[in-house]
């Protein structure tokens, strides 16, 4: 499990949806939840949440160009890679903190990617579940 | 005949009779004992479990001095109603009713202790008062618990030696009971009727026990 | 306010209940949730208090008021269902009728829920729901102002569970009786009341609509179950879990990170956001 804290600093809601945006350290989050700040009482602006997702649902681009819909795309540098059979483990490193991806070996290859490479690591905002300390 | 079967009735007289007043007696103490939050009971229940291990000629020979006409108790009773107790078949009663009273009050008060409170409280939020909760739910439900202190009091009386002894005497129809019977003629070495009344004392003892454990065998496996 | 000691415990809540209302005490088993409705029917008494229900003062510590629970026209519904072993149905439902010229009503109640071919065996020979239903109708016929129901249905597998919540929501549909039910198990919480009272270690924590109360949770997955690790099979990078959530056993794939704390045995929430779960017909296949 990926884990970042920052602190909510937009909310946009729908009827039952909200799209929060969470400030980490300067670099802007979304997460789309299925709830809004009347049935939710910690989404508020201004207040520490911890942004979880899954290390598969981490993917990973290398000089990436054209458009793309992902909202959450964020530089780092590869810290290690460790395959094993179809799966490859990339530690990266962003902003000191580890995000961790899961993806295929053959990707991997195919990236050529390797330890100090710069990438860009991206995760869709609906994979984003928020964490609130109780209260 | 007659005259020799005398003091067999006399014995079931004296059963019957104690057994009743025991069960008038003995369902509201052990109610008490059972149910009650007061101290008072530690020292009540001992009590009346006493005659279990005290030897009969103690309770028998204290029965024999409070009513002794030579002393408060007897005396008021004597000179005031013109009653009796000591050497009489009213004192074997009263004896027997002290000497029995474990045998009744001990089965049922475990038959109240071991009723589930869930089935009372039930009751009571029925809006039914403790009096009916207890004719009409606990004593219904209890009936091997009630069983088995009738057939105990009522048993155990028939085997009484010491107190009947000490509190009435051997007087023919009035206090000589099967026990005492067996006792005198032995002494007077008529083995045949000592055995007459032993062999007819065995029998119908075994028989209440019998049909005691049968039918309460039977009465458990339903409830 | 309401205080009770159990063993070390302390009960402390101060709570309304809406006339005609169904309302819920939900909590985990020793929050004090049976204790609050015994206190309520005046089985156990608190240390000091105050209840009121309908403007008649049941129970008050400093008046020295504390009315007897045969007067205070609750009916009780146990876990155990309580029935008495010597009544026949019939006979049990009779004991609680109040009018005694009103056997009708108990022809009627027999007929509405389906135990008219029992009415006279004893509760020994009938089958837990059965028997579930003879204690709901010996506590509405004694025309109770509250029916406390304590877990009535916790005893009973899962579809008699299903099936028994409709005919309670019926009766008090029927009834509108002001009804508390003691409950632990969510789905009926939302099946039944309208307002539902979380107990935790003796305190209120929360209270209201159940959609509300339940659906303010920290993690905000919406596809989240609690379930028992019962197997983890180590692979490269990723290994599997296996989760037995309900009767249902699951897969999910962790990595050792998030397998670090976690062995078999230990209870854990499942969690997704509610975008990725596939949904189907189930045909039954």
């Amino acid at each position: 499990m990926n884990k970042l804290t920052g602190t909510i600093v937009h909310i946009e809601s729908s009827e039952h949806m909200s799209m929060v945006d969470v400030d980490v350290k300067g670099d802007i989050f979304s997460s789309i939840v299925l709830e809004t700040p009347e049935t939710a009482s910690y989404l508020k602006v201004g207040r520490a949440v911890t942004l979880m997702f899954k290390e598969t649902e981490v993917s990973i681009g290398k000089n990436l160009s054209g458009q793309i819909s992902l909202r959450n795309r964020f530089g780092a540098v590869i810290r290690s890679i460790e395959a094993s059979g179809i799966l490859a483990k990339v530690l990266l490193d962003y902003q000191s903190v580890q995000i961790v991806s899961v993806i295929s070996a053959r990707s991997a290859v195919k990236l050529n990617l390797k330890k100090g490479d710069s990438v860009e690591w991206l995760v869709k905002t609906n994979e984003v579940s928020l964490l609130t300390e109780k209260g | 005949m007659l005259n020799d079967l005398q003091p067999l009735f006399l014995t079931f007289e004296l059963a019957a009779i104690t057994t009743l007043i025991l069960v008038v007696l003995g369902i509201p103490l052990a109610y008490w004992i059972a149910f009650s939050k007061s101290k008072l009971k530690y020292i009540v229940e001992p009590l009346v479990s006493m005659p279990l291990v005290l030897p009969p000629t103690v309770l028998g020979f204290y029965i024999l001095l409070a009513f002794s006409p030579k002393y408060f108790l007897g005396h008021y009773l004597e000179s005031t109603f013109d009653i009796r107790i000591a050497f009489s078949f009213v004192g074997l009663v009263i004896g027997s009713v002290f000497f029995s009273l474990p045998f009744m009050v001990n089965p049922i008060k475990s038959g109240f202790e071991n009723f589930p409170v869930s089935l009372i409280e039930a009751s009571y939020v029925l809006g039914k008062s403790k009096w009916e909760t207890l004719i009409k739910v606990i004593l219904p439900n209890i009936k091997p618990a009630l069983f088995a202190g009738f057939v105990m009091a009522f048993a155990h009386t028939i085997g009484e030696f010491g107190v009947v002894l000490m509190v009435g005497g051997n007087i023919p129809g009035e206090t000589r009971v099967a026990s005492i019977a067996i006792f005198s003629e032995v002494e007077a070495l008529n083995y045949d009727k000592a055995n007459f009344y032993s062999l007819i004392l065995v029998a119908i003892s075994f028989c209440i026990l019998f049909g005691f454990y049968y039918f309460n065998r039977k009465s458990v496996k339903i409830f | 306010m309401m205080h009770t000691s159990q063993g070390q415990e302390w009960l402390d809540v101060d709570l309304k209940v809406e006339k005609g209302g169904f309302s819920t005490f939900f909590g985990e088993s020793g929050a004090g949730k049976t204790t609050l409705l015994r206190i309520v029917a005046g089985l156990t008494d608190p240390a000091e208090g105050y209840i009121e229900v309908d403007g008649e003062v049941w129970f008050d510590s400093k008046r020295k008021i504390n009315l007897p629970v045969q007067q205070r026209k609750v009916g009780f519904v146990f876990q155990d269902y309580s029935l008495f072993p010597n009544m026949t149905v019939r006979e049990n439902i009779r004991y609680a009728l109040a009018d005694k010229n009103q056997e009708n009503i108990i022809d009627g109640w027999l007929a509405a829920m389906d135990l008219k071919g029992l009415e006279h065996e004893r509760p020994q020979k009938i089958s837990g729901g059965q028997k579930q239903r003879v204690a709901l109708v010996r506590a509405l016929v004694s025309s109770p102002k509250i029916l406390l129901l304590d877990e009535p249905l916790s005893a009973l597998d899962v579809n008699l569970r299903l099936k028994l919540q409709d005919e309670i929501l019926k009766i008090y549909q029927k009834t509108k009786i002001t009804t508390i039910l003691v409950s632990h198990d969510l789905s009926e919480v939302f099946k039944l009341s309208q307002r539902v009272l979380v107990l935790e270690q003796g305190k209120i924590v929360k209270s209201g609509q159940p959609h509300e109360v339940f659906s303010n949770q920290n993690l905000s997955g919406k596809f989240k179950f609690v379930g028992t690790i019962v197997d983890i099979q180590k692979d490269a990078i990723l290994s599997i879990i296996t989760v037995q959530i309900g009767n249902n056993l699951t897969k999910v794939v962790a990595t050792d990170e998030e397998l670090k704390d976690l062995k078999v045995g230990d209870k854990v929430v499942v969690a997704s956001k509610a975008f990725n779960p596939l949904l189907m017909k189930y045909d039954g296949r």
